[in-house]
């Protein structure tokens, strides 16, 4: 009985060991898919998640938006036109592109009475044939209900696109698996997008409703000229005048096989599982010589810079730190610097600003905002307390940051942190959805869904001080970005603002013909302008304004 | 070849356990407490559900007191711990949390540790059974609930129509005079009422086994008693009218070309309609959204949008294992008589399925507008 004791002991401290993410068994297809796989034979359904990497950051500024596009074109829904392959006059292929030119006929005829306001308008009859198209298109589409394919079988598709990804995820009993591995084959083959005009007419009609958005003001000036402070509102007239085609062609080279990944949990082993998945995915084409775009690098030390806009609503204090990316060597502990801020209401920004002195209502702290592919930022945003202004709060922030770089971290906190990385982790392993998600964007994100589990094991080996030395190295004024958001409106309260976009459009007019790219200049100008003093902003002004010919300035 | 026998029996006993889908297990304290275990040991991680049934009779209809009380209970004291120390023992063993509004009553989720399980069942307990209701902090909070109010009401976009088929407190939004007229006093009436064991139902998911969890619950709210104030009878003991047409319309609904371009979606609070506003205004999106609704009530479904219907919902019944909160709703459901059976499924009628439909879609009970968040 001796020699068992031991093999006892350790069986059982194999149960015992400390979270681990998941066991998960990795595969690689000819054409360079990855497959992932976490094995739950006690469900009988699973989770699908299919992570096509590169996200909106590798969008060309010309179809900036094309992830969300397809996001909502492409996936989400499945239905059985959707996977309609039939080509030639009068399949659903035919009609779309005859949507397509019609709309884009329509889009030039409104560009034509914009310059010509007098000329015999065209819209009227294009209106007409569109109408009757979108009948013929309707006529094609299911008209019963439950009509979409995985909803029939019990099952739901979500699709989003981020920053560094675009993320497809599906639930379907474990029997639908190989229909699950067969209509997305199809769907990516065929890339019908059927829904696009309607898809795009709804994220226009949304960016339109939401107007100017805080957020995207501070990635704007924290990370000026890079995709992560892109603002798609600014590419409202290019996402407008984007083809069904283009979408299509851009999808064909962006979704290559080495750079999507499929994570499955649930009730499916990878015996059963591969052969499926290389007879269907393992079918797509290998796409040789792709590479990734190079994307541009931008220095963290490009200074402590401020903005301020009135864009109605409440005050609130955002301010962003550029940080490295998630693979660099100190993002981990600014991942802890992050907890210690702002974990709920025990972080240290809710307990010293909210309940001790009183002077916000809510702090809620980001990290690898928008990415963490890229060098992003960790962002704090505070609303103040009735009676306390921004430059308080402001200032109060600024105490806490020198606080976490300076004064030791007591062991308490420092404990409590660890334990909710830990339950969040916990949690993760307990919904096959967010482990999916987690191992996905690690790939997405870090190149190795490794890291989801390193990155645990690594925070708990990480100590106080590198913690301190890393807020030290990053959190610092010249990395910094700070945004006050004021009540009210711009409207009629920053006349500089407005001329200053009258004289930028004027200038536009006369050397840039197209209009999308137009306006997004005159949107990229007005952000890089905002960040200046206001004294900056006068002189560039008049330098601008002289510019123009006497009759327009 | 014994012993080896013997661990080769105990290490697949243990593996077997880890695997064992959850089985619901019931049992009830003196006090009325009804308790549902799933025992699922696969991880450290317990879940809990602590559901308060509605109690029509109690005033709990009143536009704004349930949101108000929730919000008073967040912020007192409870137990032996004031507020911000309960806050902090809560964030230092990593326990959430959370109440929430339900058409049927009040509801706090709890997620732990399972090492910490003690702590966090008595915590739940202190909030729910021991709140030291602070007065001092009425003002802020009705001025807090009254700004979530006028939040969700300001976001114009898109417009929003509940269904509502049966009357459901989390749709009345409070006007700001019925809100200043909540009273101290009728918060904690609202609370004595409402918090009633043999009205309660204790869910426990997770590693925790049952001699344990009856140990642990009966610590912790075997001494939970009701006033003696007369239990009045609470309607929604008795199954919800329909829930297999309702479990099918939630299926049939989304994606009903019928209804385009109106969305149509299943909340916390219940079923709800949406449309973008686009140029044209929100009374233009109003009418358009009516006008699909009224032209999918008179249609209605057909025998065959039943039988799909019905083989999506029995299908679908395998993914609630991917949600550890689903399985929660399915065990309230089942608790409170109000989950759909395969039996019952079998037994609707396409007549059955659109009557819920026409009074889903009965343009009087549809309620137009936002609620605040924490009308959920």
């Amino acid at each position: 009985m001796r020699p068992l004791l031991p093999i006892l002991l350790a069986a059982l401290s194999l149960q015992a060991q400390g979270p681990r993410l998941a066991e998960v068994q990795e595969r690689r297809l000819s054409n360079g898919i990855r497959v992932l796989l976490v094995e739950r034979r006690d469900l009988a359904a699973f989770h699908a998640a299919m992570v096509l990497q590169g996200g909106r950051a590798e969008e060309p500024s010309a179809l900036a938006g094309a992830n969300d596009l397809v996001a909502r074109a492409l996936f989400g829904q499945t239905r059985p036109e959707d996977l309609d392959a039939a080509k030639g006059p009068g399949s659903m292929d035919a009609l779309l592109q005859e949507e397509e030119g019609i709309l884009e006929s329509l889009r030039q005829e409104g560009l034509r009475r914009r310059k010509d306001p007098a000329s015999t308008s065209q819209a009227p009859a294009l209106e007409a044939a569109l109408q009757n198209l979108r009948r013929a298109l309707k006529a094609r589409s299911s008209a019963a209900p439950l009509a979409d394919l995985y909803a029939a079988r019990g099952g739901r598709q979500t699709a989003s696109a981020s920053a560094d990804a675009l993320l497809v995820q599906t639930e379907l009993p474990a029997g639908a698996f190989e229909f699950w591995c067969r209509t997305e084959v199809q769907r990516l083959s065929i890339l019908q997008l059927s829904r696009f005009s309607e898809a795009r007419a709804a994220l226009a009609a949304e960016l339109r409703a939401q107007g100017p958005q805080g957020l995207a003001l501070l990635r704007g000036a924290a990370l000026p000229g890079h995709p992560y402070g892109r603002d798609l509102a600014d590419h409202l007239p290019a996402l407008e005048a984007m083809r069904r085609s283009d979408l299509r062609a851009w999808a064909r080279q962006a979704f290559r096989p080495d750079r999507l990944a499929l994570v499955l949990v649930g009730g499916i082993g990878m015996e059963t599982a591969l052969p499926l998945i290389e007879r269907t995915f393992g079918a797509l084409p290998a796409m040789g010589g792709g590479e990734d775009p190079l994307l541009p690098e931008i220095p963290a030390d490009l200074g402590d810079r401020r903005i301020q806009a009135s864009l109605g609503g409440t005050s609130t204090l955002v301010v962003g730190w550029r940080i490295p990316a998630r693979a660099h060597r100190d993002h981990l502990a600014l991942r802890m610097a992050a907890q210690l801020l702002g974990a709920g209401p025990s972080g240290r920004l809710a307990q010293r600003l909210v309940r001790q002195k009183g002077l916000a209502q809510g702090v809620e702290i980001g990290l690898d905002v928008p990415g963490g592919r890229l060098p992003g930022l960790l962002m704090a945003s505070l609303a103040p307390a009735g009676g306390k202004t921004l430059a308080e709060l402001e200032a109060a922030l600024h105490t806490e940051i020198l606080r976490l770089q300076q004064e030791p971290i007591p062991t308490d906190e420092w404990q409590r942190a660890l334990t909710q990385l830990d339950v969040d982790q916990l949690r993760i392993q307990d919904e096959p959805g967010a482990l999916a998600r987690t191992l996905g964007l690690a790939w997405a994100e870090a190149g190795d869904w490794r890291q989801a589990d390193l990155e645990l094991q690594r925070l708990r080996n990480l100590g106080p001080e590198t913690v301190q030395a890393a807020a030290r190295a990053w959190l610092k004024p010249s990395h910094r970005t700070t945004l006050w958001l004021q009540p009210g409106t711009d409207e009629g309260q920053d006349p500089l603002e407005i001329e200053t976009a009258r004289v930028l459009k004027a200038l536009a007019a006369n050397r840039i013909e197209d209009l999308a790219q137009r306006e997004h200049m005159v949107s990229e100008g007005l952000r890089q302008l905002r960040m200046l003093s206001l004294e900056e902003r006068r002189r560039t002004l008049q330098l601008l304004t002289a510019q123009l010919p006497p009759e327009k300035r | 070849m014994k012993p080896l026998a013997a661990l080769a029996a105990l290490t697949l006993a243990i593996q077997l356990q880890a695997q064992a889908p959850p089985r619901t297990q019931v049992f009830s304290l003196p006090n009325g407490l009804k308790v549902f275990l799933l025992e699922d040991h696969e991880r450290p991680l317990i879940r809990a559900r602590l559901h308060l049934l509605l109690d029509r009779a109690s005033g709990a209809l009143r536009p704004g007191l349930g949101p108000l009380a929730l919000r008073m209970l967040e912020h007192s004291d409870a137990g032996n711990l004031k507020a911000g120390d309960f806050h902090q023992l809560l964030a230092g063993a990593g326990i959430e949390l959370a109440p929430s509004l339900r058409v049927d009553g009040l509801a706090w989720d709890l997620v732990a540790r399972s090492r910490d399980q003690d702590l966090a069942l008595g915590m739940l307990a202190d909030r729910v059974l021991r709140p030291i209701f602070d007065p001092s902090i009425l003002e802020a909070q009705r001025l807090a609930c009254w700004r979530e109010v006028e939040r969700a009401e300001a976001s114009p976009s898109p417009l929003k129509l509940h269904l509502a088929p049966e009357p459901n407190w989390t749709l009345q939004a409070p006007t700001l005079d019925g809100l200043a007229a909540i009273t101290y006093e009728d918060l904690l009436a609202f609370h004595s009422r409402m918090s009633r064991p043999d009205r309660a139902v204790l869910l426990l998911h997770g590693d925790v086994g049952r001699e344990q969890a009856r140990r642990l619950i009966f610590q912790t709210f075997g001494t939970w008693t009701a006033l003696p104030a007369p239990a009045t009878p609470v309607a929604s003991t008795a199954p919800a009218p329909g829930p297999e047409a309702e479990a099918l319309l939630a299926l049939l609904l989304p994606g009903d070309p019928a209804l385009l371009p109106v969305r149509f979606r299943m909340e916390g609070s219940g079923p709800m309609a949406t449309l973008e506003v686009g140029t044209s205004g929100p009374a233009a999106a109003a009418s358009v959204m009516l006008d699909r609704l009224q032209a999918l009530r008179r249609r209605g479904f057909t025998e065959a949008d039943l039988h799909r219907a019905r083989a999506a919902w029995s299908a679908g019944r395998a993914l609630v294992a991917l949600h550890p909160e689903a399985l929660l709703d399915q065990a309230l459901a089942e608790a409170r008589g109000s989950a759909a059976t395969p039996a019952r499924m079998e037994a609707l009628t396409v007549e059955a399925l659109n009557r819920e439909l026409q009074r889903w879609l009965d343009p009087a009970r549809l309620q137009p507008g936002a609620l605040p968040a924490s009308g959920r």
